[in-house]
């Protein structure tokens, strides 16, 4: 068994495809696999593959022309997973999709298929979350952070909601594990950055800022609740725990 | 009380905050809206919860009356002008800013407007008006609104607020009209139901105009189902149309008067709803679920929403307070509310003159496959999408996995489990390739039991979600251990 691994970014994953593919080994007789390998296996051959921006493309293309835009949108939905099990899921479903064709999606009796709609289910559903749950506290009203904890990578996805919501307000979007973050300029386009450790701890005081409306949010959600209908077992089902770490209304 | 001192923003966002909470709309659904640059937010169609609050009902719209000044007595309603409570008023401004603000910060989608009425409908709305002409041109808002009709006001107003908002709603109050008369002297059926009637109609003209069908959009699934209450819509809003003034549409028309405005929007491109008070009269299930259809099919209402009656004040035509909050029984109308919606279910089937009150312990699916076990086993590989819709444990998401996904295999229940059937529920009435999951019998009493043992303890914390008698158990609160 020879094991393809590589870092955990969407140009990584689409090269160790590639590469994986290419090595023409046959498809039982691989693994694919991001870093960190926590445990290495005996009889196990391990094989680094580095991010190649050319190899991606034709990743992409191929997937797109020869599968569908959606298979690609699900698969790029999965690649953002935090399950360590996402790159050789998407490896199965790309093998399958490449042998049936633009109905692949729909054969969801193929486990290898269903882990692809589990994945990117699970991913969008907690990228809706985070479009929901993300508070900005405003930095003197020029500039609106968020700090965000997702289990999956999905600051991009969600900032693009973001983009087309508030259009001409200075924000960022700051996913404090991966350190990663969305920086969106008044009238441009977002990017996404990466950020130093002393950036983060500049960053995450801007968490403690509090203003006139933040109380007046405290208030209303004080307020909006029915005594006579608490129910905070309901609550934490609609909004779990976690979700709650960086909310405003219960800070 | 009257105050004579000025109110901070603070004590009045408490007052008419918790003056709006009892009502229970608080959707930001229907519409899908892109953002501008130089304006403020956008709108998805499918609605986004900010978040959830005690009560574990969503907060999605910054929910506020503009005043809870009123001069109506409804017997049942916290701000009736006999109750001693304080009372206050937003200025437009004052709403802009927190709507703006809290909208920036992503702690709402958009704003509830609703309000006491303040002097006379027509004072009443024409504040509101002109809090949201300020919200969408001065304050350049470009994301959700709701705002309540007030019935009475002028039409010229209710138009205005059309323009201006996503949704609009009247509240029905109570399903029946000797309720209303006893509850609500200062309101009748016919005076809700005129606004209602021209705000569909004048929905249904814009939608014609910019080329869209004139009813609303329904869940997709609807148009598989040919026994689902939208089916028979059309003949039956023709009929209605036919029957009155012959023809004479403009009538019912909220007058369109605008041409200077500019504003290219639509008019209520969300729809409109309204809510109805469940528990503080004697109606039925029946009778309420009936009035719900005649909703959906006649004025193509978006949703009705249904609130459980919280005695708040003392009358001897209302339930005393301390009686519980009928949770349940508001629970299992969403649920048969949703089966005319999304399931192609008629309120005749799901209960009737003879068995007016939904049962407590089973659902209104349950109930119904329960009571028509001859359409049962469903065979899961050939049957056809509104009968796989009808098996209960398999919702509309569910049952389109199923039909897009066996056209390539046969299924077996591993596979319905993983699509997100409810085998609990589903199993028995279900088989993969003429097998059922268990060796059981086919047999009402048998059935019932099973499903109501599964349900029991899902029904008892509805009922019972207020009690705080249970919670965990710890060493170091309950037997004092020190670290």
């Amino acid at each position: 068994m020879t094991v393809f691994t590589c870092e955990d970014t969407f140009e990584g994953m689409m090269t160790c495809i590639y590469d994986a593919w290419a090595a023409r080994l046959g498809h039982k007789n691989v693994r694919l696999q991001t870093e960190p390998v926590l445990q290495q296996e005996l009889f196990c051959q391990y094989v680094h593959v580095s991010g190649d921006t050319r190899k991606t493309e034709k990743v992409v293309r191929s997937v797109q022309r020869k599968i569908s835009v959606q298979a690609y949108r699900r698969m790029y939905l999965a690649a953002m997973s935090f399950e360590t099990d996402k790159l050789d899921a998407i490896y199965r479903f790309l093998v399958l999709g490449f042998a049936y064709g633009p109905d692949i999606l729909e054969r969801m009796s193929e486990p290898a298929v269903m882990r692809i709609w589990e994945l990117s289910r699970k991913v969008g559903n907690e990228a809706h979350f985070f479009r929901e749950f993300t508070r900005f506290t405003s930095l003197d009203g020029r500039v609106y952070v968020a700090h965000i904890e997702p289990k999956c990578n999905i600051t991009a996805i969600s900032a693009e909601h973001f983009a087309d919501r508030m259009p001409s307000e200075n924000w960022m979007i700051i996913d404090d594990n991966r350190r990663i973050g969305a920086v969106h300029p008044k009238n441009q386009p977002f990017y996404m950055t990466e950020f130093s450790k002393e950036e983060m701890d500049r960053l995450l005081e801007s968490e403690e800022q509090t203003d006139e409306y933040t109380d007046l949010w405290k208030e209303f959600f004080r307020s909006i609740g029915i005594e006579a209908r608490k129910n905070p077992k309901c609550q934490r089902n609609m909004m779990p725990l976690w979700y709650r770490k960086h909310a405003t209304e219960f800070r | 009380m009257e105050i004579s001192r000025d109110l901070s923003l603070q004590e009045k966002l408490h007052i008419l905050a918790d003056a709006a909470k009892y009502d229970v709309a608080c959707t930001s659904s229907g519409v899908d809206r892109k953002g501008k640059t130089g304006y403020l937010g956008n709108s998805v169609a499918a609605g986004i919860c900010h978040s959830f609050g005690s009560d574990g009902r969503c907060i999605s719209l910054l929910k506020i009356l503009l005043t809870n000044h009123c001069i109506y007595d409804c017997k049942y309603c916290m701000n009736r002008c006999s109750n001693d409570v304080k009372r206050a008023a937003f200025t437009p401004q004052e709403v802009c800013d927190l709507t703006m603000e809290f909208y920036k910060r992503n702690y709402i989608e958009g704003l509830f407007l609703s309000s006491g009425v303040q002097k006379n409908p027509a004072y009443t709305m024409e504040k509101m008006c002109e809090t949201l002409y300020l919200l969408r041109n001065e304050y350049k808002f470009n994301g959700y609104i709701h705002v309540k009709a007030i019935p009475g006001a002028p039409d010229e107003l209710l138009a205005a607020a059309g323009y201006l908002a996503d949704r609009m709603s009247v509240n029905l109050e109570l399903a029946t009209a000797e309720g209303m008369k006893k509850l609500a002297p200062n309101k009748n059926h016919k005076a809700i139901l005129r606004p209602m009637r021209m705000m569909t109609d004048t929905i249904a003209q814009h939608r014609l105009a910019i080329g869209k069908d004139a009813r609303m959009e329904r869940g997709k699934g609807n148009k598989y189902l040919p026994g689902s209450i939208f089916s028979s819509q059309r003949i039956e809003m023709q009929q209605e149309t036919a029957d009155q003034s012959t023809g004479l549409a403009q009538d019912n028309m909220l007058p369109v008067q605008f041409k200077k405005m500019d504003w290219n929007r639509a008019f209520s491109p969300a729809g409109q709803s309204t809510q109805m008070i469940i528990g503080a009269t004697q109606e039925t299930d029946y009778h309420l679920l009936k009035t719900s259809q005649h909703l959906y099919q006649n004025y193509d209402l978006k949703r009705v929403f249904y609130s459980a009656y919280v005695p708040l004040n003392e009358d001897k035509d209302l339930p005393a307070p301390g009686t519980p909050t009928p949770l349940l029984r508001e629970h299992r109308l969403y649920q048969a509310d949703w089966l005319l919606r999304f399931y192609g279910f008629q309120a005749d089937e799901l209960l009737s003159m003879d068995r007016p009150n939904f049962n407590e312990q089973l659902d209104p699916k349950c109930d119904w496959a329960l009571r028509h076990l001859e359409q049962f086993p469903v065979e899961i590989n050939t049957a056809s999408f509104d009968v796989l819709l009808r098996v209960p444990g398999v919702g509309p998401k569910s049952a389109e996995r199923i039909v897009k996904s066996r056209r390539f295999g046969r299924l077996d229940f591993n596979h319905l489990k993983k699509m997100g059937v409810v085998l609990k529920r589903a199993h028995y009435f279900i088989t993969c390739s003429g097998q059922m999951m268990y060796h059981i019998p086919l047999e009402e009493q048998y059935i019932t039991r099973q499903l109501i043992g599964t349900n029991q303890k899902e029904n008892w914390q509805i009922a019972h979600s207020g009690d705080q008698n249970f919670r965990q158990m710890s060493l170091f609160t309950d037997f004092q251990v020190q670290v």
